[in-house]
């Protein structure tokens, strides 16, 4: 049985529109839909360069709707926290009127049966508009405009927007990996030996990168917990969404003892910034046992026994 | 393996800056394809396919851009191709298009890599969205720190790097970062961010993008005989290496030495210091740059650093190095390969300006990416056969 762990990737890029989308947002805070002219089409929402020719288009922006025709639809029985309703509705690719695209919106029907190819709707536009494509709410079923709050002039272009993205990925766990995190939670590290060149790594892998043969639960071997640093980084951390970091930390490469793993970029255990150098002897810290009685990995921590000195330890990276 | 000879006839790219707010994405790519059709004197019709290419996607979070960047490229109805080699795409995305040439493929293929850096966060995308990134500076540090034990290199070689590439950027009209006042002094007084590279010593974050025509030989030979020199593809190799395994040596790579003797072997260079006339290499950080030299086997182990300490990388030295100011001056990630690859043509054009080598013949340009485990690299030549 495959196991899996979720996780969640947050991010507020952020969107320059450019002279044409701008101006189409622009419009949505006045609540306006924009086309742009393509010789005898209107394309909406407009775009910079003719789809079919590849040249610039004139800024010729031409209103469309706000009625429109639905030729196209799906029901989203489901919607997730990132569509724009949190009721089932319709993605629906909406001809307005007077455009000659399809136009992809919501469409707020209430229930499936209310949905029909060549259905009328109008836009439902919020309040509150900053140029963004969910200033309109969604469409509804009808063929006469409802009424717009605030429908003056923008103060301002809009240029700019926000797009806050979110993925949530289900990664799978390999059995090897499995059997990595069990033997952590019990402050055992395990190790893989290659049964054909005899080489030994970190458990988790899942075949030998020199020999290409798989590894096995067979070929587990537990690895010692002491060991030498060689090599480090003290990492100035960035500010972002989602960083956990606000001083420089460390992380270092620690080399385990009679083996030739090395651990790469990892984190220590009281061991100033300023201290951090080759040579200094490290024993690996577990958390104590959490609720259910597992333990992870913390980091390194001094023994206080003297430094190797070996000048060739800090060329031992991987 | 025989292939048909491709030309470099036209070359664009953007105005490179932290923040291109005035242009779309389709905007900035569109700006150096433009530039790069008027250069080669071609419409939007005259191209036969695009090769996109840019870095992880979690950068603007824009997914599948080559379709998104379609009508900005002129590119309905026509063959699109993405490449994804990290850091060195904008190499890699040179190299596929020449390929599309040299097999017949394709007679004329833009080339196009891109970045806009401000739409997002290069730490969080490089740290897959997680906190406590290493970012490219922390991942680097301890080749660096290998490397200047290794060979004993002094520590001023790598602020030496950054005044230099700064100072040639002073005469790229298109390059981000122009300091005027940059000195030896200023560099190493900067912020230590991950020792031993300061803040002086590390890349910009740029928004820009690059663009390259290739086209067959005879677009090559029109081209020359309208007075409009095209570059030749001598020759192009890629490698790439896991980024751990047992012995693996990140400093002097086996990736980096087989794709650098694939490309002198396929141009018939044996004493590449000596044939070739400048390079231009993917040196986000200062060190990188004797290290690439050392790594390609342009020079010996433990002999790039002297060099660099020698000024022979400068712009008027006896091996200009990052002619355009490098990566060092402009890193528009996806695009930094490109731009790599499109300076060497330039060079050998004779169409770099006041950043141009005199007399350059034969160029290098290398792009490297992730774990400084994918390589790219072409040598464009002023003929098809210059060591005839
Ligand atoms: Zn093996």
């Amino acid at each position: 049985m495959t196991t899996y762990v979720e996780s969640t990737v947050r991010f507020p890029y952020k969107r320059s529109l450019g002279p044409v989308i701008g101006q189409f947002m622009t419009g949505l805070t006045e609540a306006r839909l924009l086309g742009i002219r393509a010789d005898d089409r209107v394309i909406v929402p407009p775009v910079e360069w003719d789809p079919e020719t590849g040249e610039q288009l004139a800024h010729e922006f031409v209103e469309v709707g706000p009625a429109g025709t639905v030729r196209s639809w799906c029901w989203v029985e489901k919607p997730t926290t990132q569509h724009p309703l949190d009721r089932p509705f319709a993605f629906a690719l909406i001809e307005l009127d007077g455009a000659s695209t399809g136009f992809l919106h919501a469409v707020d029907a209430g229930r499936r049966e209310a949905m029909t190819t060549g259905m009328r709707v109008v836009p439902r536009w919020r309040t509150e508009r900053r140029g963004h494509i969910t200033d309109v709410e969604a469409f509804v079923p009808g063929d006469q405009p409802l009424p717009v709050e605030r429908a003056e002039p923008a103060g301002e272009p809009v240029t700019m927007m926000t797009y806050d993205a979110e993925v949530h990925y289900l990664t799978p766990v390999t059995e090897n990996e499995t059997r990595v995190g069990q033997a952590a939670a019990e402050g055992r590290f395990l190790g893989l030996r290659c049964p054909r060149c005899a080489r030994l790594y970190v458990g988790g892998k899942n075949d030998c990168p020199i020999c290409a043969v798989a590894l096995t639960p067979q070929d587990e071997v537990d690895l010692p917990q002491r060991g030498t640093i060689t090599n480090y980084v003290i990492i100035t951390p960035v500010q972002y969404p989602g960083q956990t970091e606000t001083e420089p930390f460390a992380r270092v490469h620690v080399l385990l003892d009679g083996v030739d793993v090395v651990l790469m970029f990892q984190p220590v255990v009281d061991l100033a910034n300023d201290d951090v150098r080759p040579g200094v002897r490290v024993s690996a810290v577990w958390t104590p046992p959490d609720g259910t009685g597992r333990r992870a990995l913390a980091g390194w921590r001094p023994t206080g026994e003297p430094d190797v000195d070996d000048p060739a330890l800090v060329n031992r990276i991987h | 393996m025989s292939k048909n000879p491709c030309a470099i006839i036209g070359i664009g790219q953007t105005q490179h800056k932290s923040r291109r707010w005035d242009v779309s994405l389709g905007g900035l790519v569109r700006e150096a394809a433009s530039r790069a059709l008027e250069d080669a004197r071609l419409t939007w019709a005259d191209v036969d396919a695009v090769v996109l290419g840019k870095a992880p996607d979690l950068f603007e979070g824009v997914m599948k851009p080559e379709l998104y960047l379609t009508d900005a490229l002129g590119a309905a109805g026509k063959p699109m191709f993405r490449v994804h080699t990290a850091g060195s795409v904008g190499g890699t995305t040179g190299i596929v298009a020449a390929h599309l040439v040299e097999t017949g493929i394709h007679r004329t293929v833009l080339a196009v890599a891109y970045q806009k850096q401000s739409e997002g966060n290069a730490q969080f995308a490089l740290g897959s969205g997680k906190g406590a990134s290493l970012g490219a500076g922390g991942a680097f540090a301890p080749y660096m720190r290998s490397y200047i034990h290794r060979t004993g290199a002094p520590l001023d070689v790598g602020p030496m790097v950054a005044v230099k590439d700064r100072q040639n950027a002073l005469k790229n009209p298109y390059a981000h970062l122009k300091l005027a006042d940059i000195s030896l002094e200023k560099v190493k007084a900067s912020q230590m961010m991950w020792d031993p590279i300061r803040y002086l010593e590390s890349c910009p974050s740029s928004d820009g993008a690059c663009a390259v025509v290739l086209t067959d030989e005879a677009g090559g030979l029109a081209a020359a005989a309208d007075g409009r020199p095209p570059a030749w593809v001598l020759a192009s190799a890629v490698r790439s290496e896991p980024s751990s395994f047992p012995g693996r040596d990140a400093v002097w790579s086996a990736g980096a030495a087989d794709c650098a003797a694939d490309v002198y072997r396929q141009a018939g260079i044996t004493r590449p210091r000596e044939q070739i006339d400048c390079a231009e290499l993917y040196v986000p950080f200062s060190w990188y740059e004797p290290m690439w030299l050392e790594a390609h086997h342009i020079v010996g182990h433990g002999e790039g650093w002297k060099l660099t300490e020698r000024g022979d990388t400068a712009l008027g030295g006896a091996f200009p190095v990052n002619m355009s100011g490098g990566v060092l001056s402009t890193n528009p990630i996806g695009a930094s390969g490109l731009l790599r690859f499109a300076e060497a043509a330039l060079q050998v054009r004779g169409m770099a300006g006041e950043h141009q080598v005199d007399g350059a013949r034969v160029a290098l340009a290398q792009a490297y990416g992730a774990s400084a485990q994918y390589f790219s690299m072409w040598l464009v030549g002023s003929s098809p056969d210059p060591f005839a």
